[in-house]
């Protein structure tokens, strides 16, 4: 994964740690897991009828 | 015939930003007829295709993003604590460049070779090459923020309509991205070749500045170089464009309408060092007192044009242009045969007057560009195709065997398109068609004076797609007086036929200064508003006396493309691409793919990509993935940014007008963003922006510790049966999205 704010950050907690706090969360239903996929909306200036 | 090129080397050059699909048609017809006449030293440059090649490029993606970096830097978006409406537009870049840029400059030569290849026909393949080309754009963009290229257009941060703004954007390195790509990539090839007359080629607004620009680079290089313009843009604009103060640094001379005769007459003069005073539709510097004098010479006659030569398209090229296989322009007339239309002006800009070519000329024609350019594939370029050449033209190439595929512009002609005509159509390779609908209203159809009635548009439509041929609908929202009701009328009888009608262009109406609505203001119940400091300007805005205000249309606008997108499979989710880039549809049409099929193909793609998938126990992020966590939602930005106000102030693509005090409302309407932490993935595969919680982050993060999903599902002991459903469905998600990916 090329993700430089991970790759730089300082671990704060175990992997495990890490693991189990996920783990407590998703039990209680707490975790939040919504996805957003941004579409892109078309302006006029994308409908131009000039083009091919 | 004289040979006369070796002394005189001539160079026609199309500069950024037209299409990239395919070639445009006015300078390969230049250069055949300058040829003609014994100048046969003519070179053809498409430099906006050089252009988004070049641009479109590692090396160049990683400077921009590297520039971006410098430039934009995330974290100094919101120091106010929140984010200001005009932070929006550069957060964004900002924070798309930072998640996308490493996918994007790895993914960009696969993302051409796509296009540009067999892979091109495979939907799953094309649909996230044309999104990483997109974004690759976006993120060129960025690095000369605020201003914008894309596939469609190229706007900067100021008006297109004030000379002094456009000519002081000619010289800004920091903001114009042609600057050093003409100076790297286009003036070194033009100083070895010295030509003594240049001649740009502007169609567009979105042309006027990189032509200006060049023109002043070429001037400042090749000072003893003639440089004339020309081009359907300039034809409005030209007179005024002269005029003003200082534009006598980038060009020489202006044509007006159509180029052949001027040309000639202006490379014989040049040649033979005459005056310039006698060539017809020209206007020019006349530099001899040392200073600048402006002349007009009359208008002149354009040429018959059953005398043009068949256009030579030699020294373009064709491997760079986004398409797998060459479709070539080709114009059958010029001119509309019936120029009634009270918002149109394309009558008016080309010509003077209506001519056409004769079938047989066409067919002679067409036939020796496929043979010679290995492609069947054909635009025919007409304003409208004329009533008698809808069966002369179709006659001639069935007996001709011409075995062509092509797609054109028409106006409704009940008598043309009947089943019968539909079919012949067909038969001779007419694969789409694009039909000026306008609107559903017959009393706004009356006011237009369209001279056709909604139910005779879709009798037509019905005839050609039963004959299986695509039709197009453009249709127009906000003419003078047009109420929402009304609008909404047109989207009602577009969507309940939408068997027959598959895409709509949809426009907003906008006055230029050349149409009758403009010309007649107060028949149309409007009163013009003029912009004392645009003294290029072409388009105005208006105040109706009833219907809606120009917001309104706009606001009509998004709610009339929502539908459609919600309606129409072809315009559903990133199917929307086939659309924006017609000519890539036409291609699919052009296998003898039918409409129908492909309608189906776009309905199955979205279905697939909608319904939840069985979850892969190996999935794991993407090799690829680019993930970056953000103090404000990049959504919240993205929607902020899609209201109608927020896109007002910026240039408008076609009339690059923008509405200068509409910041502060924008800005009080749409408000601040509030701080909201949030992580942006993106990755070449799903190629499109996919936001996550900070929850979702750290799973993102535990999966790629742990390898995948199943063993992820076993370290989380103690998850339950809900639990384990929840992760399996957003591992699901993510993995349409292209942020999770199969583990081999
Ligand atoms: S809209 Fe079409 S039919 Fe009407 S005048 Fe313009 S080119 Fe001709």
């Amino acid at each position: 994964m090329s993700n430089k704010q991970d790759q730089d950050a300082p671990t704060t907690s175990k992997p495990a740690e890490k693991l189990e706090t996920l783990a407590e969360k998703l039990k209680a239903g707490k975790l939040d897991l919504k996805v957003e996929e941004v579409e892109e909306r078309i302006s006029p200036s994308e409908t131009n009828v000039f083009d091919k | 015939m004289i040979q006369k090129s070796a002394a005189f080397p001539i160079s026609l050059i199309f500069p950024p930003q037209g299409h990239f699909t395919q070639p445009y048609l006015a300078l390969p017809c230049l250069k055949a007829w300058l040829e003609q006449h014994g100048f046969g030293d003519v070179a053809l440059v498409d430099a906006s295709i050089e252009a988004y090649d070049h641009f479109l490029s590692p090396d160049e993606l990683s400077w921009a993003a590297e520039r971006v970096a410098e430039k934009l830097p995330l974290d100094k978006f919101g120091e106010s604590g929140e984010l200001r409406f005009d932070e929006l537009e550069g957060y964004r870049a900002a924070a798309e460049s930072a998640v996308s840029a490493s996918a994007l400059i790895a993914g960009i030569d696969e993302a051409k070779r796509i296009v540009r290849g067999e892979d091109f026909y495979e939907p799953d393949a094309y649909l996230p090459a044309m999104r990483s080309i997109y974004h690759g754009l976006r993120l060129f963009s960025a690095a000369h923020f605020p201003s914008q290229l894309t596939p469609h257009n190229f706007t900067m941060r100021l008006a297109n309509d004030r000379s002094e703004e456009v000519l002081a954007a000619t010289l800004n390195e920091d903001e114009n991205p042609f600057i050093r790509f003409f100076r790297e990539r286009v003036l070194p090839g033009l100083i070895e070749r010295k030509p003594r007359l240049v001649g740009l080629s502007v169609i567009y607004g979105s042309q006027l500045i990189p032509a200006l620009t060049l023109g002043r680079m070429i001037k400042a290089a090749l000072p003893d170089c003639h440089i004339t313009a020309g081009g359907g843009f300039l034809a409005y604009i030209g007179k005024k464009l002269l005029a003003a103060p200082g534009v006598d640094a980038c060009l020489d001379s202006l044509i007006f309408h159509e180029g052949e005769a001027p040309m000639l007459a202006l490379a014989n003069a040049l040649q033979a060092g005459e005056s310039l005073s006698t060539i017809g539709s020209l206007d020019w510097y006349d530099r001899s007192s040392g200073s600048a004098v402006r002349v007009e010479n009359p208008q002149g006659h354009p040429i018959r044009l059953e005398d043009a030569p068949t256009p030579s398209f030699d020294g373009l090229p064709f491997e760079k242009y986004f398409s797998p296989e060459v479709v070539i322009p080709y114009d059958i007339n010029r001119g509309c045969y019936y120029g009634e239309c009270a918002f149109c002006t394309l009558p008016t800009v080309i010509g003077p007057g209506y001519r056409t070519r004769s079938a047989k000329k066409i067919v002679d024609h067409v036939m020796e560009l496929s043979e010679k350019l290995g492609t069947r594939n054909v635009n025919f370029i007409t304003d409208c195709m004329p009533p008698g050449m809808i069966a002369d033209l179709p006659n001639e190439l069935i007996e001709r065997k011409a075995n062509l595929r092509w797609w054109c512009d028409a106006r409704v002609e009940p008598k043309a398109y009947t089943p019968e005509g539909a079919r012949n159509l067909h038969a001779a390779g007419c694969r789409k068609l694009l039909f000026g609908f306008e609107t559903a209203t017959p009393r706004l159809l009356k006011l237009m004076k369209k001279g056709q009635s909604a139910r005779a548009t879709l009798d037509v439509a019905r005839n050609c797609t039963d004959a299986g041929i695509s039709v197009t609908f453009y249709a127009m929202v906000g003419f003078p007086s047009e109420t929402r009701e009304e609008a909404r009328a047109t989207l009602d009888f577009i969507r309940s036929n939408s068997d027959v009608v598959r895409e709509v262009s949809l426009q907003t109406f906008h006055i230029d200064e050349v149409a009758q609505t403009y010309k007649d203001a107060e028949a149309f119940g409007i009163e013009i508003l003029d912009d004392e400091h645009a003294d290029l300007q072409l388009y105005h805005d208006y105040v109706s006396e009833s219907g809606m205000t120009q917001t309104e249309a706009a606001e009509m606008f998004e709610e009339m493309m929502a539908a459609f997108r919600e309606q129409l499979p072809l315009f559903s989710g990133d199917n929307i691409y086939y659309f924006m880039n017609k000519s890539h549809y036409f291609l699919h049409l052009a296998r003898d793919v039918s409409p129908d099929e492909f309608v189906e193909l776009c309905r199955r793609r979205t279905e697939r990509r909608s319904t939840e998938q069985a979850v892969e126990r190996g999935l794991a992020p993407a090799t690829d993935l680019g993930l970056t966590t953000l103090p404000f939602r990049y959504t919240d930005v993205v929607r902020a940014l899609a209201h109608p106000l927020a896109r007002a102030v910026r240039p408008d693509f076609l009339t690059g007008r923008y509405v200068e005090d509409l910041i502060p409302r924008a800005g009080a309407e749409i408000g601040s963003i509030r701080p909201a932490e949030s992580a942006l993935a993106y990755s070449a595969n799903g190629a499109e922006y996919t936001e996550l919680s900070i929850d979702g982050k750290q799973v993102l993060d535990a999966l790629s510790e742990v390898g995948s999903l199943d063993l992820l599902l076993d370290s989380l002991a103690g998850a339950d049966e809900r639990g384990r459903a929840d992760l399996n469905r957003f591992a699901a998600r993510l993995e349409r999205a292209g942020v999770l990916s199969r583990t081999h």
